[in-house]
């Protein structure tokens, strides 16, 4: 069963002036099914900036590459990728959370990299109940990215979660890598000038029916009738086997190193053999010759258009020149002994890179693709009409006067605001020994990834479904903001984003228009803060066969570097005394608030203003420079005074009972900026912010009159959660 | 030429490049020795087995590793006095080729780092280890102060002490709990144990004391850019925290 | 009671590494099958929706489902369970029951191993004393 549409075959067809065989017509199947060729994105995907001074590559290859810093005389460069795997962590969300994992990581592997850390953004139904389908998926699909990143020893720095009945029916798994690269040694997907004659390596595990029709899977509504059909396309994670191929990696790539040889690499990810050899060999301006019979199967008598676009996990693509091939051989078949690791597993020259551009694919010496490569590999786009969103600001009634005593212990046992570490406990934070600020001890997470270097990289993710009920506009251009300030918020310098667009049906012309309002909000949100998009992915369809889509959900990663990791703000309140400062916006509206949510109000959403946004910034960072900054946290979910609350909590854990007295009308707003602890006579220009406080030294908070005990706001904050993830 | 460290690594292995860091750091002479370099292991003077995953813990973690080539040669250098410290996954190795505690004989295991109870699911914390032991019963702790508090991280699934009443009597009586879970404080209580351990054990050592198995990181929590509470004016870079533990390694290296 | 075998329809790398490890060891191991064996009060159509009530059991895109004969392992089989009950785990209906994991051993032309080298198998891998039984 192939999902192409009747006009693509015709154009199929004229172009090869002939039917095609039944293994093209799967490989053109998974090369123009949405998830492969971005066919009713990539016209508006090309207004997002993607060129900066920091940006070695930007989108278009397996990872963008951004620029760290300097150590010992060497460049060194982040590499940073970020997808969904929604839906197959519907179907098999232990698998399929994992293989998401699994495929982010050889992403970010395929650059030539050292994989540092993993983040988690996740989206899923509601569960108040335990027992059901929506819980069963929100455990298993932590558990699977646990599993998974644990094993391969890749620390979890970052993520969130959200539950949403939005979400019930199709929840979002997507998944970021960060690898760590000398910028000399960055290895491309394509091959260089003068391949001509050099072959085809596959790597890794042996191929099987699992994952085929995966791209045009992702690319589907998901309908629960369907699920038994759909076990096609239910892929086998093997973290073991990852292991072992990710340091066999590293051992081609300092050999690589040591002889000074070009290479390309590249992971297998949608559209299979297929899709990876020709998109290597093609945008090198070459074109290849595969034989499909060398392949190395998992079973017998698996038809060449499996072997030919499956989406068996753990696979990867080398096309090396001729004299490097028996070394490549040998470290992954020999040395890391791959085929005693997974059945069947080995390093296998398939074929050839050929002068002229054609794509041919042989299976048994019969040739059963043959096309031009521009053909294949080439854009196609899909001109769909969608419904133009304009959202007025709805001019709702201002927040009634709260009861501040009753309410605030609600907000912080809302499952949006209370604490994930039940969740997180679960991943891996400090494997490998690099980890400055781990998973959930501030606002991003933050790794040495140089040894012996003080260079430090931040990670952050946002996304607020809040936000995207309302507007999704207003909230992709949110969570650029969000995602930048938490990495501001522990000392590190803003240099890139990475996004993935998670939305309903582009079929349909309400849907697609959202999705269309989104990228535009997060073109202007990243044009005006001067911060590039490097990777990105878009997961549409993702709509139940009810026909309700998800809250429409840009979800943003932001990339921070830090020059000296003695310069990251460390967790918690450090001293009595403090001036707390509200940095940045403080509008008195409660619009997507978690406030509203529980009053029943629907409130206005804050205004973005980028003057006041930058303004904020460099705030922060003078107060870091002049080291006075003491401990900061972004204003989010649950507002202002759930900021400083976390402060006095993380103060509390690291053994210093010190509390707050807060002063200002509101302080459940969401509105954003900073709430920072400033020390001593700071000699700072605080022009535009506000002073709410100050630090005590008895773990309280003195809200307007109001006393509410730490350790019980802590307890309140920090169970929740543990119902769910014991 | 200073005696040298082995840190063997298993198809699965994940923590060996933090392991041979901090022992360099620690001023050991300490090299990386891949599965496919089995036979060179025998040369070596001691031994640290790293965390992770070795054959993903099928079967049972540390099951299939115990069985590997490469623990002929660790077995061989236990049975011959040689230091042997596994971590995690290592002390799970050592379980399972029981050598550690050492109550039975070798690959015949007497006590197990089983599934984390009551919650059966991986857990990544921040801990203490609490020495439990006269320093000098285990020649890697002979240099730490009596009750000396280790910080370190528990990250697994499989980290929980078991064994039957007998074994476990036979634990206590042989003096093989060589370190508990603590707080800070060094005051122990269920709070402080991350996963159920029986006997609140973080670490066994058999019993000549060349042999130590503790199941959380201290080479996670190592450099001073790993602590949390870290002052101003520390050089992010220097060892400290669970750096003392590989100190104390490396120092009864150099005086065996 | 009724014994219900749990196996994956996908590929089983733990069976695979484990029937490598087997072979190091000079058993004579071609394949190993593996499945997690629940126990259910049950008949009929009440032990099929029991079954495929709880999907931390039992996911139709990943799981098969066999109904055994008797509570006792197969020929070439042995199930490994712990001596401690288990703790109640919250997220599964079936927390608390008790639970084996099977290992079943084919030696060459798929025919199941002997009762002395599964023994064999037993004692030196697929159980340690120290925490679980073997019944074979």
């Amino acid at each position: 069963m192939v999902n192409l549409r009747d006009e693509e075959l015709q154009r199929i067809a004229q172009q090869l002036g002939r039917d095609p065989s039944v293994v093209e017509l799967h490989a053109f199947d998974a090369a123009w099914s949405e998830h492969c060729s971005y066919k009713s994105s990539r016209r508006f995907l090309k207004n997002l900036p993607t060129s900066g001074s920091r940006v070695l590559l930007g989108p278009g290859e397996d990872a963008g590459i951004l620029h760290l810093g300097t150590h010992d005389g060497e460049r060194y460069a982040v590499v940073v990728a970020h997808e969904s795997h929604n839906h197959p962590s519907q179907v098999v969300p232990f698998e399929g959370a994992a293989t998401g994992i699994g495929g982010i990581v050889r992403d970010v592997l395929c650059m030539g990299a050292e994989v540092v850390a993993v983040a988690d953004p996740l989206r899923f139904g509601r569960c108040d109940d335990l027992a059901s389908h929506q819980s069963h998926i929100a455990r298993a699909a932590v558990d699977g990215i646990g599993a998974y990143g644990n094993a391969i020893g890749v620390p979890n720095l970052a993520g969130d979660v959200y539950f949403e009945h939005g979400f019930d029916e199709n929840c979002l798994v997507n998944v970021v890598a960060l690898g760590v690269v000398n910028e000399k040694d960055v290895i491309h997907s394509y091959v260089p000038k003068g391949a001509e004659g050099w072959q085809i390596v596959l790597v890794g595990k042996a191929t099987d029916p699992s994952g085929f029709g995966g791209a045009s899977f992702s690319s589907l509504t998901l309908d629960a009738r369907d699920a038994e059909l759909n076990k096609g396309a239910v892929q086998v994670p093997d973290p073991f086997l990852k292991n072992v191929l990710m340091r066999a990696s590293y051992r081609v790539f300092a050999l690589l190193r040591e002889r000074r040889i070009a290479a390309a690499f590249k992971d297998l990810g949608a559209g299979g053999i297929v899709g990876c050899s020709a998109e290597m060999t093609a945008h090198g301006g070459y074109g290849a010759q595969i034989e499909l019979s060398r392949v190395n199967v998992a079973v017998e008598g698996i038809a060449p258009e499996v072997i030919a676009v499956g989406e068996t996990q753990e696979r990867m693509m080398w096309v090396a020149p001729l004299e490097f091939v028996p070394d490549l051989l040998r470290i992954y078949n020999e040395e890391f002994s791959l085929p005693e690791v997974a059945y069947n597993a080995r390093a296998v020259v398939i074929g050839e890179v050929t002068a002229q551009q054609r794509y041919v694919l042989q299976y048994r010496e019969r040739v059963v693709m043959d096309v031009e490569s521009e053909f294949l590999t080439g854009t196609i786009n899909d001109e769909l009409p969608y419904t133009e969103k304009i959202y007025h600001g709805v001019s709702a009634q201002e927040l009634p006067a709260v009861d501040i005593e009753g309410i605030f212990p609600r907000v912080l046992a809302h499952r949006d605001v209370c604490s994930r570490e039940p969740l997180y406990r679960r991943y891996d934070s400090v494997v490998r020994g690099r980890t400055v600020l781990p998973r959930g001890a501030a606002d991003a997470g933050v790794l040495a990834p140089v040894p012996g270097s003080r260079l430090g990289v931040a990670l952050a993710v946002a996304g607020n479904p809040r936000y995207g009920r309302i507007d999704p506009a207003y909230a992709a251009e949110q969570a650029v903001l969000e995602a930048m300030r938490r990495v501001v918020a522990v000392g590190a310098h803003p240099i890139g984003l990475t996004d993935c667009l998670n939305f309903g049906n582009p079929r349909k012309a309400e849907q697609y228009g959202e999705f269309v309002a989104a990228i535009e909000a997060l073109a202007r949100a990243a044009t005006e803060l001067d911060l590039p998009f490097v990777s990105g992915n878009v997961s549409l369809y993702n709509e139940a066969a009810t026909g309700r889509a998800i809250p429409p959900s840009a979800i943003v990663a932001c990339i921070g570097s830090i020059a000296d990791i003695a310069n990251v703000i460390t967790p918690g309140f450090k001293a009595a005394g403090s001036a707390l400062l509200w940095v940045g916006s403080r509008e008195l509206v409660g619009g997507g608030s978690v406030l509203a949510e529980l009053l029943g109000h629907k409130g206005t959403l804050p205004h973005i203003e980028y003057d006041a946004e930058r303004a904020a910034l460099a705030i922060v960072r003078d107060g870091i420079a002049r080291g006075v900054m003491r401990s900061c946290r972004v204003v989010a979910d649950g507002g202002m005074l759930t900021a400083v609350a976390r402060l006095a909590f993380d103060a509390l854990l690291a053994g210093r009972k010190l509390g707050a007295e807060i002063d200002f009308g509101n302080p459940l707003c969401e509105a954003g900026g900073f709430v920072c602890e400033i020390g001593g006579d700071s000699g700072m220009d605080v022009t535009g912010t506000l002073q709410i406080g100050t630090t005590i030294d008895t773990p309280e908070l003195v809200v307007n009159g109001t006393r509410f005990d730490v350790e019980r706001l802590y307890e309140t904050w920090s169970q929740p959660l543990a119902q769910l993830y014991p | 030429m200073s005696a040298r460290i082995a840190v063997p690594v298993f198809p699965g292995t994940n923590s060996e490049d933090e392991t041979l860091r901090l022992l360099r750091d620690c001023g050991g002479n300490a090299e990386l020795v891949h599965w496919s370099q089995a036979s060179n292991l025998a040369h070596y003077d001691a031994y640290v087995l790293a965390g992770g995953f070795a054959y993903e813990d099928r079967i049972r973690a540390g099951a299939i590793a115990a069985h590997d080539r490469m623990m002929d040669s660790v077995i061989e250098a236990a049975g011959s006095g040689k230091l042997v410290f596994g971590i995690c996954n290592g002390a799970q190795i050592l379980l399972e080729a029981g050598l550690v505690p050492g109550t039975g004989s070798i690959r015949r295991p007497t006590a197990a780092f089983t599934r984390n109870a009551p919650a059966p699911h991986f857990v990544c914390r921040h801990v203490y280890l609490k020495l439990a032991i006269e320093p000098a019963r285990c020649a890697i702790t002979a240099a730490l102060p009596e009750d000396a508090i280790v910080p370190a991280w528990a990250a697994h699934a499989e980290g929980r002490l078991a064994a039957t009443p007998e074994h476990l009597r036979e634990i206590v009586a042989g003096g093989h709990l060589a370190f508990t879970y603590a707080h800070s404080t060094g005051a122990v209580d269920q709070a402080a144990i991350p996963n159920g351990s029986a006997l609140g054990c973080a670490g066994l050592v058999n019993r000549a004391g060349n042999v130590l198995a503790i199941m959380p990181h201290p080479e996670r929590d190592a450099w001073n850019f790993n602590h949390l509470d870290r002052r101003e004016g520390d050089d992010v870079l220097a060892t400290s925290g669970g750096s003392v533990l590989f100190r104390s390694f490396v120092q009864a290296l150099a005086s065996s | 009671m009724r014994a219900v075998a749990i196996s994956l329809k996908i590929p089983d790398n733990t069976a695979f590494t484990a029937a490598v490890a087997l072979r190091r060891l000079g058993i004579g191991v071609e394949r190993v099958e593996r499945s997690e064996i629940w126990f259910f009060e049950e008949e009929g159509s009440a032990l099929i929706e029991r079954i495929t009530a709880d999907e931390t059991i039992f996911n139709p895109n990943k799981h098969c489902v066999t109904l055994l004969d008797e509570a006792v392992p197969r020929s070439g089989e042995v199930w490994i369970e712990p001596l401690e009950p288990r703790h109640p785990d919250p997220s599964t209906s079936s927390g608390e029951g008790r639970r084996a994991t099977a290992w079943r051993l084919f030696g060459p032309n798929e025919a199941t191993l002997d009762r002395e080298s599964l023994g064999a198998a037993v004692e030196r891998l697929l159980c340690n004393p120290a925490i679980e039984r073997a019944v074979y």
